[in-house]
């Protein structure tokens, strides 16, 4: 199958009952998304499917052929040069053992987008389907209001 | 070197900050591994019995699978794992006998993970099923006093509680919880040769070495395990588990590596957990609120091999000022896997217990909760008579309380409110042992002014690169960006268990010592050389700055300094042995046993760490839904090192405790001892809309006693008697003292 993946065509060959966490991981090396629970209940696989917060663990792989997925490794820009939300979370200290942080910063880019990051109440509605275990919540909150701002402006 | 205040305390992001937030950061699982096959475990579905038989055949015709590993085949080959208590360990592949839910009964390896999850579905087992022992009062359970060392005791209890003015005698429960790091419990297995290499979460890197070569009856130095990064550990990773022995037989028999990815469930029942606690509290005190009298008992359950307990009763007699002290632990055994820590094992359940006992002799009183805890301050060890090498609990409870507003308490309960919200506003200590152990270190500096540390160290979220990195950093006179650190790799100098909180001042102190010998070495050769801006001057007072040597006035580059030294780079391997204890702990650390100075089994002073919570809850008068929109908690905990990191460990901490309150409780079926909720949508863990305003208070405090930097531990206070204060703050809402966790609306129907 091909599956598009940050910008990339990549062709790979697997099981049909592969998960795209899976095929990302196992198979392409792409070890951002996280596997945390493979059942859709902690976040920690957050990644992009057109523009869309998806969990890959929950997704097939075969079936987001043809659709733009992105990862966490392809959020920075070409240059290197992090994203605002990369750079909130560090300025912030959105997180403590960081295995949550690449599904968290997915999830965070896409509440912006969606519209979900106006209040700090919604930021923490929007945000509770990505589990983080070390308690960084707070700071979570803190980093998206600030990549907001610049998000917005740019 | 813990005289200048200038070497902590500036508030830094972490060094790892950009791996963790671009997905590069390697956490075990994620390290690229040529061609491995994947293993899937298959566990018992029931908890005591036998397995009467296994057909395999269903699986093994699955396309893709390449071996399935159990008792017929492989159960010889290795030992269980050497529990960190030292006595026996629940069996997995090494018998056909069934000792709790869960327990690895084989290993299905396949060529893909898809091949190998179908596989160990198909494995069909027949149990001879014995009647299990869930829990405390399940038939067939067996109770005894806890063996490895005296309970804490002071004066004569009894006679005291018969003679007091006032007392409380209640009775308190905490349930079984499990630590669920997002991470999950994985294992690869690379063979080369005789050498082994592990990549696996862990917080003992030389710890997992020492045990699988004991499992394997390998020789350690033919093993290598790696945890660069890991996904949150909690206590889960501190001991070894059955998984990686398996893993790494697998890998042998196949002659390829092995993948295992163990799924959330199986991760309540290969690993360990916080056991369900019940616990007896009687004090006593005068009028005036002084304590005459604390008696606490503890009962925790265990498997039936292991008599794993925490025995927090070590950390409750020393909290008050008190005369007369009686304490007892007792372990029950019941057909469950082993126990083991879990943040703050031993403090989290029984400060719970003390806490809510502090609150009632408070109303008992008629006595503000606070002002109880201040009139029963010490400075004095009250078990064993020693100083505290510091204790600031009465600044902590002085900040905390002006921050959170407590004046304006009213002491009634129920007499707050806001519509339909009842307010309740609760306190309580927090409290953690500081304890240090033997660390190793490697360090060099080179001529353009860079510097690299390795050490087996462990970043389960502490900061530790950071906090090594500063550490290093500041004592060399360098910029941050030119201080290298690598860690989580057993080739590396070995550094003790990432547990009791021990770990930043182990890690800390060791290269503290190790940049002092190199600057021992410089400022040595330096007025030694005649030829030298330091000829004749006093060597002491030399040091490290800006990338210079300096002292005296006068100075030199410190590519200079180096050159005259080593002509080059100069690399220093130091250990470090924490006053009090014996010389030979350091051997044993290599041994893969880390031998802590407790902080109540020293010598010259107890050392603990000290802090205040205070919450405010708000219980919904129709609903019973409780919301906690507030928390202020202070915190004094010698020199604060990272204050980005310490807040993030201190909120992390206080979030932890309110889930112990509100949210965390494993459930198990008492008629088949199992796990019911083993996932994360029937496990209670705090989501990001629970968590309320949290307001952390670094109280400052210098303590030169309690080691030489003079940093304690902060991994584990945080949770400390956060479970009380939010009980205490739904007591003073509604009237209700819940004494049983975690507290849900239905115990406040």
């Amino acid at each position: 199958m091909v599956l598009n993946i940050n910008g990339r065509d990549q062709h790979l060959k697997v099981d049909v009952r592969t998960s795209l966490l899976d095929a990302l991981r196992e198979h392409l090396h792409l070890t951002g998304a996280k596997k945390g629970c493979d059942q859709g209940q902690c976040g920690a696989c957050t990644v992009h499917v057109d523009g869309k917060r998806e969990l890959s663990c929950l997704t097939l792989a075969v079936a987001v052929q043809g659709r733009k997925i992105n990862t966490i490794e392809g959020l920075a820009g070409a240059d290197g040069g992090l994203h605002p939300m990369q750079q909130a979370f560090i300025d912030h200290d959105g997180f403590q053992c960081g295995y949550c942080t690449p599904g968290q910063i997915m999830s965070a880019v896409a509440c912006v987008h969606e519209g979900n990051a106006r209040t700090d109440a919604d930021i923490r509605e929007y945000m509770s389907g990505n589990l983080c275990r070390c308690g960084a919540y707070p700071n979570i909150v803190a980093a998206i209001k600030q990549a907001r701002s610049s998000m917005e402006r740019g | 070197m813990a005289d200048d205040a200038s070497w902590f305390g500036v508030p830094t992001p972490r060094i790892d900050g950009v791996a963790k937030v671009t997905g590069a950061a390697r956490y075990g699982s994620d390290e690229p591994i040529a061609h491995p096959a994947f293993a899937y475990l298959v566990t018992s579905s029931i908890s005591r019995g036998r397995i009467a038989d296994m057909k395999l055949e269903r699986a093994r015709e699955v396309p893709g699978v390449l071996d399935i590993l159990h008792h017929g085949n492989v159960g010889s080959q290795a030992k269980p794992p050497p529990s960190m208590t030292g006595d026996k360990a629940t069996n997995t592949l090494e018998t056909d006998r069934i000792e709790h839910d869960g327990q690895i009964i084989a290993v299905v390896v396949a060529e893909t993970f898809e091949a190998a999850r179908e596989a160990a579905h198909k494995v069909q087992v027949d149990y001879a099923v014995e009647l299990p022992s869930a829990s405390f009062d399940s038939s067939g359970v067996t109770a005894e006093p806890k063996k490895q060392k005296e309970n804490p005791k002071v004066g004569d209890a009894a006679s005291a509680l018969a003679g007091a003015e006032v007392k409380i005698d209640a009775h308190y429960s905490t349930p079984t919880q499990h630590h669920n790091p997002i991470e999950l419990f994985t294992t690869t297995c690379i063979w080369d040769g005789p050498k082994l290499t592990i990549y696996e979460p862990s917080q003992f890197m030389w710890g997992l070495k020492a045990a699988v070569a004991k499992q394997l009856d390998m020789d350690p130095a033919n093993i290598r395990t790696v945890s660069r990064f890991v996904g949150g550990a909690f206590g889960s990773r501190g001991g070894t588990t059955s998984r990686t022995a398996w893993i790494a037989i697998a890998a042998r028999r196949l002659g390829r590596p092995v993948k295992l990815v163990a799924t959330r469930s199986q991760g309540f029942t290969i690993a360990t957990y916080r056991a369900e606690t019940r616990q007896h509290v009687q004090l006593a005190a005068s009028r005036d609120g002084k304590l005459v009298a604390l008696s606490h008992e503890g009962w925790e359950v265990t498997s039936r091999p292991s008599g794993y307990n925490v025995g927090g009763v070590d950390t409750t007699a020393r909290m008050y000022a008190c005369p007369n002290i009686a304490t007892a632990v007792n372990v029950v055994h019941a057909d469950r896997n082993t126990p083991g820590f879990m943040r703050a094992p031993a403090e989290t359940p029984y400060m719970f217990a003390l806490e809510s006992g502090m609150d009632e002799l408070a109303y008992a009183l008629n006595m503000d909760p606070v002002a109880l805890r201040l009139v029963n301050d010490t400075q004095t060890d009250p078990v064993s008579g020693l100083p505290f090498s510091s204790r600031s609990l009465t600044a902590c409870y002085d900040q905390a309380a002006e921050r959170f507003g407590w004046s304006r308490r009213d002491h009634k309960p129920g007499s707050m409110r806001d519509g339909d919200w009842l307010i309740g506003w609760g306190c309580a200590t927090a409290c953690y042992p500081t304890n240090i152990a033997p660390c190793a270190i490697r360090l060099s500096v080179t001529p353009d002014g860079r510097a690299t540390v390795q050490m087996a160290a462990h970043e389960i979220g502490t900061g530790a690169y950071t906090t090594i990195g500063l550490t290093v950093a500041r004592a060399l006179g360098l910029k941050l960006n030119d201080v290298v650190v690598m860690l989580g790799d057993s080739d590396l100098p070995p550094v003790p268990v990432a547990g009791g909180s021990n770990n930043t001042a182990s890690t800390l102190n060791v290269a503290a010592k190790a940049c002092e010998q190199v600057r021992d070495r410089l400022a040595a050769a330096a007025v030694a050389d005649h030829e030298s801006v330091f000829t004749g001057a006093d060597p002491k007072g030399l040091r490290l700055s800006d990338g210079m040597l300096v002292g005296d006035n006068r100075h030199e580059p410190l590519a200079k300094a180096l050159g005259r030294v080593t002509g080059g780079a100069l690399e220093i391997h130091a250990e470090n042995v924490p006053e009090g204890l014996p010389p030979t702990a350091i051997g044993s650390l290599y041994k893969g046993t880390a031998t802590m100075l407790r902080g109540g089994s020293r010598k010259d002073v107890t050392t603990y760490a000290f802090g205040a919570h205070f919450v405010e809850v708000r219980v919904n008068s129709r609903t019973r839904e409780i919301r906690t929109p507030r928390v202020v908690s202070a915190f004094a905990a010698g020199n604060i090192v990272n204050p980005t990191t310490a807040h993030s460990q201190f909120m992390g901490g206080v979030i932890w405790g309110l889930s112990s309150a509100l949210h965390e409780a494993t459930e198990v079926d008492p008629k088949t001892a199992r796990y019911v909720n083993n996932n994360l949508a029937d496990y209670m863990v705090p989501v990001n809309a629970d968590v309320p305003e949290i307001d952390i208070i670094m109280v400052p405090e210098k303590d030169e006693r309690v080691n030489p930097l003079g940093v304690k531990g902060i991994g584990e206070i945080g949770i400390v008697g956060m479970n009380a204060a939010v009980a205490n703050a739904v007591f003073h809402a509604t009237g209700k003292r819940v004494r049983d966790l975690p507290i849900r609306i239905e115990k406040l129907i």
